[in-house]
């Protein structure tokens, strides 16, 4: 069969305007909020400056005693422990926004899961021409060592926590995909918990959907997995250790889901099989939700130094006795030089349109589109294709001429490491900040969860760049956030 | 239960424990201090209580050539940093800990501890003074109270449970061996003295930090009397800090943790249920206390090298 695929080099459709003024997801013009927020509203003139700061306390008081922290990491062994940064006016998300939203995420989660299959398979969209083989053969997340093995069920993507943001039109697009182990789904569910008891009145106000059964569902899908069967699954979190940046999630979802926390000390491989150290001896385990990183999750495959991971996981994964979520080899497809060509494979995974566009992204592989984003440097983001969390980044409008020209050298040395995107104005929306409402810019990290069917739960993690005027939402770069309410219908 | 978390829980509980009985120890010497008999001098008083924490040689490391003195004493024992047993040190392992295990114990649990350690953080960044010292370890106290008040009313009987209340028993009986030890001999350098009423303020100080005193005068009517004391702290089977009632605790506890796969566990609390079986407070005495003491200490640290191979290493028997 011939497939005929039309792929646009972003260069050649013309860029944005970098100018446009962000859209404001509450104000509609100057002086009136949008018709779904007018009752959020009337509420904040109505309790007056007093009570939202007494309420705001409340809030960061709540969240120090509780420790539902982050870490930052410093050139200090240890990092250094920060309480959650919450805003207390939510986010509202409408129910029309959201079908449109859920739609496109279960698309784009199942073209990946798809993508990844085939990529550790037959390679059928490498043959055919969607994606150059030189883009996965070069890109880091790509595991050789995991070729042709069958995760149960066919899935590899079980989680994915969706970057998406708002241009200044409006429109939903997807900023990142993050197929490995996102984070933030604990920070949504406690950001929703505070703004229940700090606010209970807003709630009074809207008909808000609830996300708190996130760690069933999830819970579920783990079950699913299990090669022993549902009744007989041991699960276990896998975490780095206490001084990983999310350590407070890990904790939060074994306690939720009624499963065992693990480090990788705690489990040892015997015949194929995982097991964990427990006080009455060795105790096997089905499925393993790791929070550690490909490159550290077994020393025997990946990095031989790791001492985060279990020596011969991969092995126990491959004999069919132990499920991995995410599965390795995964990072493939959230790199950002393959995110650029997400259109195309849910096109060719599933004949369909997408749903959830894209931000136009330059390949710097590309050389048209090389010379037109070194030419154009202070007006782009430029970003590391397999890095994460706001690091390894240049934001061109303010970078310093000593920062672009390093970028500039960094990419001729290694252009595959390297995307370019126009600068997309994130959306604004009203943070209560010392008193003042303020406008910040904001994105949205909605959960996707993929196991017996596909299933995203109504919300999300909203993080707000907390700096005037600043477009990086990152926690690690001093991000906050905000609950993130979706209307029922 | 992961081997990892039950030492976890079990080192949390021996930090919390530890952290209140220093704060004792050192609260009690506060007040006594107030109103000191002559000769008394900071030295004789202060001293005893490096030895009870086996912080003699760090003491002198810290400062060579230098007499005793309150101030220091309460800076090395609550707030240095250098001091892996000071105040400061046990309550952030025993938060660290926490940490670790946040997904076993409740949750009212975690923040009373977590909020706990907040507040000594910051009150521990300037040097705590004697004047203002007494305060503190009473918010202390009454922090562990309400923690280990939180674990009795809220976590469940499991093995977590049994891990954590076998931490806090172990080094209570630990601590009071160690303070019946150290101060027994200050103040009593004649053995002819055993069986007649003693210095009632010093003998009142020792029973203090035990949080035995009020206890002690309602059980016995007839002043303090050293043998009386023995009986009370090491024997007495009601007494919730005596060397009788934590160990029957531990063993208690071990068994509904369940039986260990080695074994070494149940021989090490055998033994000390032995030492403590079959005897009398004349019989400690003549055998010498100290011996006796010692012996008993001896007997608990076995037992903590019991935990270790039959639990927190328990993968290790396993074959292959």
């Amino acid at each position: 069969m011939l497939r005929q695929y039309q792929f646009q080099s972003a260069a050649s459709s013309p860029p944005p305007p970098s100018r446009a003024t962000a859209y404001h997801e509450f104000y509609q013009d100057d002086f009136h909020p949008r018709e779904h927020y007018r009752p959020m509203w009337e509420h904040i003139q109505h309790a007056g400056q007093h009570l939202l700061d007494a309420k705001a306390r409340e809030a960061h008081l709540t969240l120090h005693t509780e420790g539902v922290t982050f870490t930052l990491y410093s050139d200090q062994d240890e990092g250094i422990e920060r309480v959650w940064p919450f805003d207390i006016l939510p986010r509202i998300i409408t129910a029309a926004e959201w079908r449109a939203i859920e739609a496109g995420l279960k698309q784009r989660v199942r073209a990946m899961n798809l993508l990844l299959k085939d990529l550790y398979h037959g390679q059928n969209v490498l043959k055919d021409g969607v994606i150059p083989p030189e883009l996965i053969y070069q890109g880091k997340d790509f595991r050789r060592e995991i070729m042709d093995i069958d995760p149960p069920h066919s899935i590899y993507t079980h989680i994915g926590g969706i970057d998406l943001i708002r241009d200044e039109r409006g429109c939903y697009l997807v900023l990142e995909d993050n197929l490995r182990t996102p984070s933030g789904v604990s920070y949504m569910i406690e950001n929703r918990v505070v703004e229940r008891r700090i606010l209970p009145e807003f709630f009074e106000r809207y008909r808000v959907r609830r996300v708190e059964h996130y760690p069933a569902l999830l819970l579920q899908a783990l079950r699913y997995l299990s090669p022993r069967g549902e009744e007989a699954a041991t699960i276990a979190v896998l975490t780095p250790g206490q001084f990983n940046s999310a350590y407070f999630e890990h904790t939060f979802l074994a306690k939720e889901m009624g499963v065992e926390l693990a480090e990788g000390r705690d489990m040892v491989c015997k015949n194929d099989r995982v097991y964990l150290k427990t006080t009455k001896g060795l105790r096997q385990v089905d499925v393993v939700y790791r929070r550690v990183d490909d490159d550290f999750l077994d020393p025997l495959v990946f990095r031989r130094d790791s001492v985060l991971g279990v020596a011969g996981i991969i092995n126990a994964w491959r004999a069919g006795n132990v499920a991995i979520v995410n599965a390795p080899g995964s990072g493939i497809a959230d790199d950002k030089a393959v995110y650029a060509h997400a259109p195309d494979i849910i096109r060719y995974y599933l004949g369909e349109t997408p749903i959830l566009e894209n931000v136009p992204t330059y390949q710097m592989t590309d050389a048209r589109d090389r010379t037109y984003v070194l030419d154009n440097l202070e007006r782009m983001v430029v970003k590391a294709v397999a890095e994460s969390g706001g690091y390894g980044m240049l934001m061109g409008p303010t970078s310093t001429a000593g920062q672009r020209a390093e970028f500039v050298k960094k990419i001729q040395e290694n252009p595959r490491n390297y995307i370019a995107q126009p600068v997309v104005q994130l959306s604004r929306h009203i943070c209560y900040l010392d008193g003042e409402l303020e406008s910040r810019h904001l994105d949205l990290r909605p959960f996707v969860i993929y196991g017996r069917d596909i299933q995203v739960v109504p919300g999300g993690l909203t993080r707000v760049a907390m700096t005037k005027g600043s477009l990086i939402v990152n926690s690690s770069q001093g991000g906050g956030s905000k609950d993130t309410w979706v209307l029922a219908e | 239960m992961l081997s990892r978390i039950a030492e976890s829980l079990y080192w949390m509980a021996r930090n919390l424990e530890r952290a209140d009985n220093t704060a004792r120890i050192l609260d009690i010497n506060l007040v006594y201090m107030l109103e000191a008999d002559e000769g008394a001098t900071e030295e004789t008083q202060w001293r005893p209580l490096l030895q009870i924490v086996d912080a003699d040689q760090l003491y002198h490391a810290r400062h060579p050539d230098q007499a005793v003195s309150v101030q220091k004493v309460i800076h090395l024992l609550t707030q240095e940093r250098a001091n892996p047993s000071s105040l400061y040190n046990c309550l952030r392992l025993a938060r660290e800990n926490a940490r670790v295990v946040r997904d076993r114990i409740s949750r009212e649990m975690w923040e009373a501890l977590n909020q706990f350690w907040l507040e000594v953080d910051r009150h521990l960044k300037v040097t705590l003074l004697p004047w203002r010292a007494e305060e503190f370890y009473s918010y202390v106290h009454r922090e562990v109270a309400l923690f280990f008040g939180l674990t009795e009313s809220t976590m469940m009987r499991g093995q977590a449970y049994g891990f954590t209340a076998l931490g806090s028993l172990q080094e209570r009986a630990d601590m009071t061996a160690r303070i019946l030890d150290v101060r027994y001999h200050l103040l009593l350098p004649d053995l002819s003295m055993i069986g007649s009423p003693l210095d009632y303020y010093q003998w009142g100080a020792l029973l203090k930090s035990l949080s035995a005193f009020e206890a002690y005068r309602r059980q016995y009517q007839a002043g303090i009397r050293p043998i009386d004391v023995v009986e009370f702290v090491v024997l007495n089977p009601d007494f919730p800090r005596s060397l009788a009632y934590c160990v029957d605790g531990m063993g208690r506890t071990l068994e509904r943790i369940d039986s260990a796969p080695n074994g070494k566990v149940t021989e090490c609390m055998a033994a000390l249920r032995a030492h403590l079986a079959d005897t009398t407070p004349t019989g400690i005495l003549d055998q010498g206390l100290h011996q006796y003491l010692e012996w008993f200490l001896v007997l608990l640290a076995n037992l903590t090298q019991a935990l270790q191979g039959d639990y927190f290493e328990a993968h290790l028997g396993e074959t292959a």
